[in-house]
């Protein structure tokens, strides 16, 4: 009979304890354009469950102060997280009631030094966080990424949209732009976005941030069109048939 | 004297509605030597009066850089000073590594009066002995504050604490309406000219008992040099705070 007094060494290096690291119920892509006046920002309203499109009608853009914005794209219950963790700040400046305000610039640091500190436990915010806001007569506008990266930029896009929209941006935006044509590069964006993610949808939301305050849009419908001849009349069913 | 028996701890109240002990804390502030404030449109200056203990001594510093928009000006316990100031440092260092902004001036006084009152409501603890007149400058524009051991606050167009204070204040109040508009120069030529009101009849400021701290839009704090509160206090022979209503 073996008996044995030592106990075996687990000589496996003790691993972090991480939660998730890996995204369920997932918004797609944010796109974020300065333009002469303010800051316009879009996501579409939808959240996929994988790869199922499930929740067809969400408010992806959330305000958190009088003059910012947050979208971002990743998992939403941790977007819900964050919402709430900025309203916390603003809890506190309420209850301390002497007038202070955090600056966009304010909110999107401290959400970077949370993201950071989230990632060092290997337990992250699994998000793209786009943060949007007009301030002293200057326009915002920040991305914060699920490791802690805090950018600083003139337009921001996520996901997708990164390699889509990134081209179009570059070719037809100007910094000096009106909103009216800021808005119409969005949307160009997000129907390229459309016809090309799988987790994209064609139902949008905008929001722009400008002196007046911010203002989120009623939910659009973006205009596809699929009549194209050779799409109408299958022309890779031969494929399929052979 | 009644007085006795109700001034054992801070958690004695007299019936005439008063904690001594805070009263008593408020009196170590006025024991401190002079040192006050003033602000203009863009500017905050501070000015105090250091003590020499003895002749083999050096002086007693009094003014105290929080950070870059904030500086302090103290009365009273020095040691309970460095320890508000301290905590000071922390809270804008901490509030900067986390937001990237200046800690705005109205929440940090907020905090040391938290600070400060809690020490007056405990059996076992006792009030900062120390008053501080906080100078500093955010997007509203400069700012000029006083804390007390009691816990509270008040922001200040000028404000002179500790030792024959009152003189400095007798002086602020006839000409405190040209702070507004005062130039930096003037503004600190104004200070100087206060704390000489302050000063007994044997002393006299001169570049080693004199602290000037300045901070405002577009400076950042800092302490006068040897040579420029030299410069400073020669000027102060010429200047006459009427001379500034004639130019206007």
């Amino acid at each position: 009979m073996k008996i044995s007094l030592a106990k075996e060494f687990d000589n496996k290096a003790h691993q972090p304890v991480a939660h998730t690291t890996s995204p369920i119920v997932t918004g797609a892509s944010v796109v974020a354009l300065k333009f002469r006046d303010g800051v316009i920002i879009g996501t579409d309203t939808l959240c996929s469950y994988g790869s199922m499109a499930d929740f067809k009608d969400v408010k992806r853009i959330r305000q958190i102060s009088k003059n910012t914005v947050i979208a971002a794209s990743g998992d939403h219950s941790d977007f819900q997280e964050v919402v709430r963790l900025l309203g916390e700040i603003n809890t506190e400046a309420l209850q301390y009631d002497d007038g202070v305000s955090p600056t966009p610039r304010d909110y999107a640091n401290y959400l970077a030094r949370v993201q950071y500190q989230r990632r060092n436990k290997i337990d992250p915010l699994y998000l793209m966080n786009v943060i949007a806001g007009y301030y002293n007569g200057e326009q915002y506008l920040g991305l914060v990424d699920l490791y802690g990266t805090y950018i600083e930029a003139k337009t921001v896009t996520t996901g997708f949209a990164n390699y889509f929209c990134k081209a179009i941006i570059a070719n037809y935006w100007r910094e000096d732009f009106s909103e009216e044509e800021a808005r119409k590069i969005l949307i160009e964006c997000f129907k390229v976005v459309f016809c090309r993610d799988a987790r994209a949808h064609d139902r949008i939301q905008i929001s722009v941030i400008n002196k007046d305050g911010v203002r989120i849009e009623d939910p659009i419908q973006v205009e596809t069109r699929w009549d194209f001849q050779k799409f109408a009349t299958k022309a890779n069913e031969k494929l399929h048939t052979q | 004297m009644l007085k006795h028996l109700y001034d054992t701890d801070c958690t004695t109240w007299s019936p005439q509605g008063k904690l001594f002990q805070v009263e008593y804390a408020m009196e170590a502030v006025k024991q401190g030597s002079i040192c006050l404030g003033l602000k203009s449109e863009k500017y905050v200056v501070l000015c105090s009066l250091k003590r020499q203990p003895s002749e083999l001594a050096g002086f007693q510093e009094k003014q105290f850089k929080i950070d870059d928009h904030i500086g302090i000006a103290i009365a009273g316990l020095t040691a309970d000073a460095r320890v508000l100031c301290k905590y000071m440092r922390n809270e804008c260092l901490q509030h900067k590594y986390t937001y990237e902004s200046d800690h705005p001036i109205n929440r940090l006084i907020a905090k040391i009066a938290e600070k400060s009152q809690h020490k007056t409501q405990n059996s076992s603890k006792r009030p900062y002995g120390v008053g501080l007149l906080v100078a500093g400058v955010d997007q509203d524009g400069p700012h000029l504050f006083e804390t007390c051991p009691s816990g509270n606050y008040y922001e200040f167009k000028c404000q002179a604490i500790g030792s024959r204070s009152q003189a400095g204040r007798t002086y602020f109040e006839s000409w405190f309406q040209l702070f507004e508009k005062s130039s930096q120069q003037q503004l600190i030529l104004h200070g100087l000219t206060a704390l000489k009101k302050a000063i007994m009849d044997d002393e006299e400021l001169s570049e080693k008992n004199v602290e000037v701290g300045i901070v405002g839009v577009g400076q950042k704090f800092k302490s006068l040099s040897q040579d420029e509160l030299k410069f400073y206090i020669k000027e102060l022979e010429g200047f006459n705070a009427g001379d500034q209503m004639i130019v206007e």
